[in-house]
């Protein structure tokens, strides 16, 4: 305070003659010419007034549609080369780009949040099935009701993927592909081990033969069993959930705010039971894998038995899928209480939508009829193994070509029957977090399957609004 | 009106001057604060962003004090800072007076020190995340070839905290080490040679001139690795996300989560108005330390 004092004193007595003429000069001379720099960089900072930006903007029949895919990247480069050759011919009047980012998965629906909260227009986005009902809720995506009826294809999808689609009664996504998880094994492995692989079909004889393979596997590098222990853990843990007649949420009526809506119901019976499958593999010395690589640890024979995705096939080169049936056997199912048992997978897969920022929505809705159109997807599905959603594709002309190229094509389309789904509602990754706790606690010993399972639908209760 | 003008520009100089500092400031630091604060008082998430916001007062950091995680988050965001800070500040003031000494080629150590440093967190949360894996890492390989059993580094709750401070000790130690070398090569060696004519050892030099010379550095030190690592969260993400069972999910990556994981904005920002408060108290304290410390030493003279 003293010092500012002195300062302002010496201003406005003169003392500092000289330098008080220098700030005349300035501002007289020299800060008309930094106004008109300063003038200048806002300008051209200033987007609406930018020259540059009037220089980049785009004439009437000149349009890039832009979109936000997960990764991988080869797949949708196919994608949108084929769809937009045709898209281009459709309009031959209109120069159309696509400017599309492919993002790794675990940052795709923070990035398509953040980008749609801030109303950035996208036009076209890949949704998980299980984002469906947090975009939808959010009024991030535009509704496709009235376009897919005029398109009418839906009946051309399996009835669970058109659903897929659909939240609270409109379609806001067009599930492209599926995939199913299944049971992998490495053939010889499981002959050195002197393990049949029928007996990898229940949870007794599973538990037996990870027992049997790491005793012949130990010290060369192999584990016997993948256990995931990853954030995703509970998908894998589902179906045997599923199996058994249990269901993540039901509706329930008594809400205070929504009158019915949906309630944890994992903590089943049929849940504790599954947990304490998960609970048994641990104690037979499986350990859960903290690190996941999506199949490459299978393909790299880190492991001898791995509960995993159709998309496994990927990790393989296309030139070893003629033979690959030698090496690397299949088993279409998660292991079962007792034989006989019906199984159950999960279904995951793709889903297009296009966000309600979206500032070429008419054009947008074209791209994506055409990629899902069977000659532009079928092309791709084969070259990455992943399956189809719809019926001219699993079952029309393209199937044989699908079953010639696909490894056990065939045995993974008879998968889908088994298949179920997780919820889409906004809810849902909390959810997710809360049966994932309830498994670590299970795998570190610190809870029972019971007690884990029941403090984790109390919290999923809250998270639901039920408190 | 000449005079008028000048003795405006006059007055008005300084805070020209102060302009484009303090436009940053607002932009950049008081706008996000009080954006943040705003936030935590509403019930905002990703799938409301876009309609009303609720007024709700104090009900997300009262749901917060009541949160279990919350409070497991906070404990292990005390032993991760602790133990990060301690060991940073040992292994760089360690380290720093050795490279201090008249040794050939401590140049090029020094340089080569800086190295993690410079590495990104998440490249470091990758290769840790590799060397100290389960089941495949170089970690648990050396242990089986000297016959010794596996450690579960990141899947014990009781261990995977103090890997990560390992992780974090290798990444932020050089800081500390340039850091005080700094303020070493600040320290004239007439007052080591003096001492030396006065019949001091190395360790009493060390610990009668070089510390309380080295304090102002020492506090500005550990007020950064100390932020930092109550900021820290990229290198946990990677390696751990958190688990398992909470037992690495320090209050930063708890943050991270609550707002871009599950959406909850409003409770993300709860989290980070609370951070705030808490670098501000440890800067506080530090500072508070030094001064008190800087009185002590005076009234000695």
């Amino acid at each position: 305070m003293k010092k500012a004092g002195h300062i302002r004193r010496d201003f406005s007595e003169g003392n500092i003659k000289f330098s008080k003429n220098m700030v005349h000069e300035f501002f007289c001379k020299d800060f008309k010419l930094i106004l008109i720099l300063a003038l200048v960089a806002v300008v051209l900072i200033t987007p609406s007034l930018s020259p540059l930006r009037v220089i980049q903007a785009q004439q009437p029949n000149q349009v890039t549609i832009t979109a936000i895919v997960a990764e991988p990247k080869e797949r949708w480069d196919a994608l949108f080369a084929d769809a937009l050759a045709k898209l281009r011919e459709n309009h031959p009047d209109m120069t159309i780009n696509i400017d599309y980012s492919v993002l790794p998965y675990a940052d795709t629906r923070k990035q398509i949040l953040t980008a749609m909260a801030g109303k950035t227009p996208i036009d076209l986005i890949s949704v998980d099935q299980i984002w469906l009902g947090e975009f939808a809720e959010g009024g991030f995506l535009s509704d496709l009701t009235e376009l897919t009826n005029s398109w009418n294809r839906s009946s051309e999808w399996y009835k669970t993927n058109w659903d897929g689609g659909i939240y609270n009664g409109k379609v806001y996504g067009i599930w492209a592909w599926t995939d199913v998880r299944t049971m992998w094994y490495w053939k010889d492995l499981l002959n050195q081990s002197s393990v049949n692989p029928e007996s990898l079909k229940t949870w007794a004889g599973y538990l037996e033969a990870a027992k049997k393979i790491e005793n012949s596997t130990k010290g060369k590098g192999i584990e016997a069993m993948h256990l995931v222990g990853a954030s995703h853990s509970p998908d894998m843990w589902y179906p045997y959930l599923w199996m058994q007649g249990g269901e993540i949420v039901k509706q329930k009526s008594g809400h205070p705010e929504k009158g019915t809506y949906w309630f944890p119901s994992y903590n089943s019976t049929e849940g504790v039971k599954a947990l304490e499958f998960l609970r048994d593999q641990v104690n037979a010395g499986i350990k859960p894998q903290i690190n996941h690589f999506w199949g490459q640890e299978f393909a790299d024979k880190k492991f001898a038995v791995m509960l995993e995705g159709s998309w496994l096939l990927g990790h393989f080169n296309n030139t070893e899928w003629d033979t690959l049936d030698k090496n690397v056997g299949m088993i279409p199912m998660f292991p079962v209480p007792k034989a006989g048992d019906t199984s159950a997978t999960m279904m995951g897969g793709w889903m297009l939508g296009i966000p309600s920022t979206s500032s070429n929505k008419a054009l947008s809705w074209e791209l994506l009829t055409i990629m899902v159109q069977p000659d532009v997807l079928a092309p791709m599905l084969e070259k990455y193994a992943y399956l189809p959603t719809q019926k001219p594709i699993a079952e029309g002309q393209y199937s044989g070509q699908l079953a010639n190229t696909i490894p056990y094509y065939k045995e993974l389309i008879s998968m889908l029957s088994l298949g179920h789904s997780r919820p889409s509602i906004a809810e849902y990754p909390q959810i997710a977090d809360n049966i994932r706790q309830a498994i670590d606690e299970v795998y570190l010993g610190a809870k029972e399957p019971k007690q884990a399972l029941d403090d984790a639908a109390k919290k999923s209760a809250e998270v639901l609004g039920w408190s | 009106m000449k005079v008028t003008l000048e003795a405006k520009t006059g007055r008005i100089q300084p805070y020209l001057l102060l302009a484009p500092a303090l436009a940053i400031l607002i932009g950049f630091l008081l706008f996000p604060l009080m954006w943040n604060i705003y936030l935590s008082l509403h019930d905002v998430s990703l799938t409301t962003i876009l309609g009303d916001w609720k007024y709700v007062g104090l009900k997300n950091f009262d749901n917060l004090i009541h949160d279990q995680d919350f409070h497991t988050s906070l404990k292990v965001s005390l032993i991760f800072v602790g133990g990060s800070v301690a060991l940073q500040f040992f292994v760089g003031m360690v380290l720093a007076v050795v490279l201090n000494q008249q040794i050939s080629g401590s140049n090029t150590i020094r340089a080569l020190f800086i190295i993690p440093w410079t590495v990104s967190a998440v490249i470091t949360g990758f290769s840790f995340k590799f060397i100290f894996s389960d089941s495949f890492g170089i970690m648990n390989y050396g242990l089986a070839q000297m016959g010794l059993e596996p450690v579960a580094w990141l899947s014990d709750p009781g261990i995977v905290v103090w890997t990560l401070v390992f992780a974090n000790v290798w990444h932020g130690t050089p800081f500390t080490v340039i850091f005080l070398t700094a303020g070493l090569f600040s320290i004239s060696p007439v007052v080591y040679e003096a001492a030396r004519i006065d019949g001091a050892t190395k360790i009493k030099s060390f610990l009668y001139i070089t510390l309380p010379l080295l304090r102002p550095f020492i506090i500005i030190n550990l007020i950064l690795i100390t932020m930092w690592s109550v900021n820290f969260f990229d290198l946990i993400l990677v390696m751990t996300n958190g688990g398992p069972l909470f037992s690495s999910t320090t209050s930063s990556l708890f943050m991270y989560r609550q707002a871009f994981e599950f959406g909850l904005l409003s409770k993300g920002a709860a989290v980070g108005f609370l951070l705030i408060a808490m670098n501000l108290v440890l800067a506080y304290t530090y500072i508070k330390l030094l001064r008190s410390q800087d009185k002590t030493v005076e009234i000695r003279q």
